[in-house]
């Protein structure tokens, strides 16, 4: 097959996809709570203009306001201390959240929410769930009977038809995180562009975990089973990434010879040869600069490389849609 | 004087095919049976026999849907395996299952794109086919609204969006009324009227009469007859193979009577 061709399949699957999207609904699902979350953002406003570190300082000391010592403005001036006055509003006004930070870092902080709370982890399970059933209907044995009569391989149909779900969720990722950086910017008067990085960071974790329902769908031809499927190896995956940085972490500190080596090899084991869900996480935190915001979350975790851990998650993505490929063009219609 | 027989189009050499069902595939299910066939250019041949014979499979097996277990299929000149000629060829399916959110037309554009006709000549085509299908006046209707001839119908525009050099049509006439019927034997007339090839897979011998020239009956994934459709009128009663034949196409009979 020529690449024009392949352009020309995928282009019409992709389309296709879309088409799909409309006719079930699942299109205005999303994009109405992505608007939801849009409005959202447009009720919100930040105040607060002292910085968390002075310019050229850095290691500034700071109290949170509701510090008793950040009452104390005679001390406050002896010692250089600021203290944090950043409010966060909502509903225009009609909710006031009082936050230890500037009015930068606050809006800083609700795209972190929105990015890897709303659409890393709340978005990407419902995208995973609702985008199960495109597969299998496509692989129902009287739809796809046509197609494979087309002087298409099937391999390609079956890319195409990733490449559309792919596009599709792109689609959907960029209003919802372009749709709120423009709003809270606009609102606020803050452009932290570096946001919008995360529409790239949502889309590869979902690549990674959607190449699991298409390898099911392709199997089983049921969307029950691709829903299921791929969110149980999402929590699996999910639990042999963090389990892994406990067991190493546990490692660093315990007395030498108190953690089976046994179970340190299996733990890496398991890490290396499956997707990484928790360091795909920390990857958007560590892209969107969200040390100053969420250290908590990850101080506890050992280092990893990041580009790695990216690197073999996408080899088991590709791994995963070779074997789906493999499987459609040995199956049976 | 000598018989020009015209070259095919088809060739099944010594075809067979085995379907492993169940656990580990332990169940074998045998549907051809080292099958013979040649389907010559410009013929409308007909398949046919009761059912499990094995006309769906040696369909599927000509368009690559699935694989021999043994034997050659040539298809237009080139192996089964090659599926750039499958770009010349059109199929109908036995059963319809389209996507009910696209219009006739968007239908018609998807399958032929996805055939590689180019995007203009498409335009042109498109509203030709469906004026030969009695569909020109539903063109923008979804198919959800359409009735089950009405997609059996389209599913016949779409066997021809790309012009095909050869048309496959598994039970075309399943769901049609008679006006439809007769929409599909004009089809099917012009297209063997311009030199292409038909092959028309169908339980209803009244289309096969009609139409066919050249006819092949299965049984039990053998072919218990294949030659000239004349050869099948006369010869049914003298040929060697007549008890095997009047078995293959005596449930036809029964289905056609009832």
């Amino acid at each position: 097959m020529t690449l024009s061709k392949f352009v020309t399949t995928t282009t019409w699957l992709v389309r296709d996809t879309f088409r799909q999207s409309l006719a079930s609904g699942l299109c205005w699902l999303l994009l109405g709570l992505s608007t939801i979350c849009i409005l959202v953002c447009c009720s919100a406003g930040a105040n607060g203009h002292r910085s968390l570190i002075l310019p050229g300082e850095h290691n500034g000391n700071f109290l949170p306001r509701f510090d008793r010592e950040a009452h104390d403005a005679q001390k406050l001036k002896q010692s250089g201390t600021i203290v944090a006055d950043g409010t966060l509003s909502l509903a225009f006004g009609a909710i006031r959240v009082p936050l230890a930070r500037d009015a930068r870092e606050a809006v800083h902080f609700v795209q972190l929410v929105l990015s890897a709370g709303v659409a890393d982890t709340l978005g990407l399970l419902l995208t995973l769930v609702w985008t199960a059933g495109f597969l299998p209907g496509f692989l129902d044995r009287r739809a796809i009977a046509v197609l494979l009569a087309k002087p298409i391989p099937r391999g390609a149909l079956l890319m195409g038809k990733y490449i559309g779900v792919l596009a599709f969720v792109l689609v959907q990722a960029s209003y919802f995180v372009v749709g709120t950086w423009l709003a809270l910017a606009l609102r606020t008067g803050i452009w932290d562009a570096s946001y919008l990085l995360s529409v790239p960071l949502l889309l590869l974790h979902f690549a990674i975990f959607f190449s699991v329902s298409l390898l099911l769908a392709v199997c089983t031809r049921s969307t029950v089973v691709s829903v299921f499927g791929s969110i149980a190896f999402w929590g699996i995956c999910w639990a042999i990434n963090y389990g892994r940085h406990s067991v190493m972490a546990a490692a660093a500190i315990a007395p030498e010879g108190s953690i089976s080596p046994g179970l340190l090899r299996l733990a890496n084991f398991g890490y290396w040869l499956f997707p990484k869900p928790v360091d795909l996480g920390r990857f958007v935190f560590d892209t969107l600069g969200a040390e100053s915001s969420f250290r908590p979350l990850f101080q506890h975790l050992p280092s990893v490389s990041m580009g790695l851990s990216i690197f073999t998650s996408l080899l088991f993505t590709g791994y995963v849609l070779f074997a789906a490929s493999r499987y459609l063009r040995r199956v049976e219609y | 004087m000598p018989i020009i027989t015209p070259p095919a189009v088809v060739e099944f050499q010594s075809v067979s095919k085995v379907y492993r069902l169940g656990f580990l595939g332990r169940q074998r299910i045998c549907a051809l049976r080292d099958v013979t066939l040649a389907v010559p250019r410009g013929s409308v041949f007909g398949v046919v026999g009761p059912n499990r014979a094995g006309k769906t499979t040696l369909v599927k097996a000509l368009l690559s849907i699935c694989r021999p277990t043994a034997g050659t299929i040539l298809r237009l000149g080139r192996s089964a395996q090659d599926r750039s000629t499958l770009d010349r060829v059109g199929y109908l399916h036995e059963s319809q299952a389209f996507p009910r959110y696209l219009t006739a037309t968007a239908l018609l554009q998807y399958y032929g794109a996805l055939s590689f006709v180019p995007a203009g000549e498409l335009a042109r085509r498109i509203p030709r086919r469906l004026e030969q299908v009695g569909l020109a006046d539903r063109a923008r209707e979804p198919i959800a609204t359409f009735s089950k001839g009405m997609v059996q119908r389209l599913a016949l525009a779409q066997a021809m969006v790309n012009d095909p050099e050869l048309l496959v049509l598994d039970e075309p006439t399943e769901g049609m009324d008679l006006v439809a019927r007769k929409l599909l034997h004009d089809v099917v007339r012009r297209h063997k009227a311009e030199g292409k090839t038909t092959i028309l897979v169908s339980h209803s011998l009244s289309d096969v009469e009609q139409l066919c020239d050249r006819v092949a009956v299965l049984r039990g994934g053998r072919v218990a007859f294949s030659g000239a459709l004349s050869e099948l009128i006369a010869g049914a009663t003298a040929d060697d193979s007549a008890a095997a034949l009047q078995d293959a196409l005596e449930p036809m009979y029964a289905g056609a009577s009832t």
